[in-house]
């Protein structure tokens, strides 16, 4: 019993693939936080404005994208029960998004569609490769592929296609090689970042999560495959009719479809919560879960922006909300309380894993305060609504108090991040 | 939570010692949580061998928790060796959770 099925303990990712993810991704909030209260005002116009697409940007990429990429490399051996592949090239893609997201927002925020940006998107295309590589390289030594990793690997496919249509995207500006302009496609390439990317990934991830951290005995591995087809076949259905079929009724079914999927992730979600051993849910969980539930925002304003485009086009203060509603609602929701279930973890073992787990070290929780905590949830819930109560109503006071509380919240989120990587232990 | 020993009086020390390991995520100890599945008392040769689970074979505080219940048992036991082997054989599963592991997790 003692050699025939010894195992060794997993080995787990170099905070050094994983940290500086975190912290780069820490100040493009704070970043955005600060271009959000200087340009409010900018909220007021068309979507397709300067500071917006830089904005958006730097959330997309810097924000969403940086955060997951690290966070992605100290999960994937959970996930796919395997270590990761490679190190030098985690940290090569940091190097490369690194460098290509300043010079992608700056191009956006000067409006000129030049080197800045087009060097800027090689070199993210080039850090989502190394990415995939390391991702795929990583699957292929693991014996375990199972749902969530496949949700992963698919996340990481639609990345791809988003960041090579941006691309052509920026090329277009200069040398009209597509048989539209690129604002035409601006939608196929926001979608496929926001369904293929953002969503596949987050469920993928969270329904392995939020069970575990729940220590919930709900299992439901064919429900997943349900959410996974749907989300894809939606996504799939989307694209052909965007590029062939441009039927603008037929946009209903993938919104439906995906729709569907999210009405059974909070299913499972709810499953899992309602199965749970461990009662006592914590603040991090809490905002997870809370953004497990705005998931269907965004598809309830998509389907509304469907509705109106039978009448009378795109309605810009809709997709201005669409847009803010994912970016700064479901996907910061989800950020903000996953980075504080992971991060402290992955500092706690670098810091305390030679002196073991015993009652005299301090958990993986006690080192962020637990204070600046909840001031950020309290600062993010109204700078959300009043930013979204903004766009509705054209309201630059709303914008501008909305933004100065999402301000806040990425300050408070700041401090405990630099806190988390700055930790330096105290022997016991 | 049963645990299979050759020795139950050991048995009960050596449980009483690895309570004070405690899983750094859930804060419950690997006893009460279920994780170690057999403790056998090797008196001629002074060993002592554990063997227990994780929650995940991939769990990231994996290395820590196997190091902590080395270091307790060894700290009970000053005049053996602990060899602490890990196995996912059968996997954890939460029914493994003790009574007061349950309603440690029910606060």
């Amino acid at each position: 019993m003692f050699t025939a099925n010894a195992h060794t303990p997993a080995k787990t990712t170099s905070p050094s693939a994983v940290t500086p993810f975190y912290g780069y991704a820490a100040i493009s909030f704070l970043v955005a936080g600060i271009l959000l209260f200087i340009y409010s005002s900018s909220f007021n116009g068309h979507y397709f404005h300067p500071k917006i697409l830089a904005i958006t940007h730097i959330m997309a990429l810097g924000w969403g994208v940086m955060i997951i990429l690290g966070a992605s490399h100290q999960l994937i051996p959970v996930l796919i029960e395997s270590s990761l592949f490679s190190v030098p090239l985690a940290r090569l893609s940091l190097f490369l998004a690194g460098t290509g997201i300043p010079l992608l927002a700056y191009g956006f925020f000067i409006f000129s569609m030049g080197w800045e940006a087009q060097w800027g998107g090689i070199l993210i295309n080039s850090a989502i490769i190394a990415y995939l590589v390391n991702l795929v390289l990583s699957m292929r030594k693991s014996q375990s592929n199972n749902i969530h990793a496949i949700f992963v690997l698919t996340a990481a496919f639609w990345l791809l296609l988003t960041t090579l249509i941006g691309l052509a995207l920026v090329y277009n500006f200069s040398y009209s090689f597509l048989s539209r302009d690129s604002l035409h496609y601006l939608p196929l390439h926001a979608n496929i970042g926001i369904a293929g990317w953002f969503l596949l990934l987050v469920v993928g991830v969270a329904t392995r999560l939020i069970p575990m951290f729940l220590i919930s005995k709900y299992q439901r591995p064919r429900l997943l495959w349900s959410i996974y087809l749907l989300i894809n076949a939606g996504m799939a259905g989307f694209v052909l009719n965007f590029l062939y079929l441009r039927q603008s009724g037929l946009y209903f079914l993938p919104a439906v479809m995906i729709g569907l999927s999210l009405i059974l992730v909070g299913y499972y979600c709810y499953q899992c919560y309602r199965m749970r051993l461990r009662k006592k849910v914590d603040e991090q969980i809490k905002i997870s879960l809370l953004a497990v539930a705005m998931m269907i925002l965004p598809v309830i304003l998509l389907i509304i922006i469907i509705g109106a485009m039978q009448l009378s086009g795109i309605n810009n203060k809709l997709a201005l909300l669409y847009g803010f509603v994912i970016f700064f609602g479901w996907l910061t929701a989800i950020i903000l309380g996953m980075t504080f279930k992971t991060l402290p973890f992955i500092i706690w073992n670098k810091m305390h894993h030679s002196f073991a787990a015993n009652e005299k070290t301090p958990s993986p929780k006690d080192l962020f305060s637990a204070r600046i905590f909840t001031a950020m949830g309290i600062a993010y819930l109204p700078g959300f609504v009043l930013f979204c109560a903004g766009i509705a109503l054209a309201n630059t006071a709303l914008l501008r108090s909305g933004s100065a509380f999402i301000l806040l919240t990425a300050i408070l989120y700041n401090w405990n991040v630099m806190k988390l990587i700055r930790y330096k232990s105290k022997k016991p | 939570m049963n645990i299979i020993t050759n020795d139950t009086v050991q048995c009960e020390k050596a449980m009483a010692a690895l309570r004070e390991v405690i899983d750094p995520e859930i804060g419950l100890n690997v006893v009460d949580l279920g994780l170690i599945y057999q403790l056998d008392f090797d008196e001629p040769n002074n060993n002592i061998y554990a063997s227990m689970t994780l929650t995940t074979q991939f769990c990231p505080m994996g290395a820590s928790i196997v190091d902590g219940v080395k270091q307790a048992l060894n700290t009970a036991f000053p005049d053996s060796e602990a060899i602490v082997s890990l196995t996912f054989d059968p996997p954890w599963r939460p029914q493994r959770i003790s009574e007061q592991g349950q309603k440690f997790l029910n606060q």
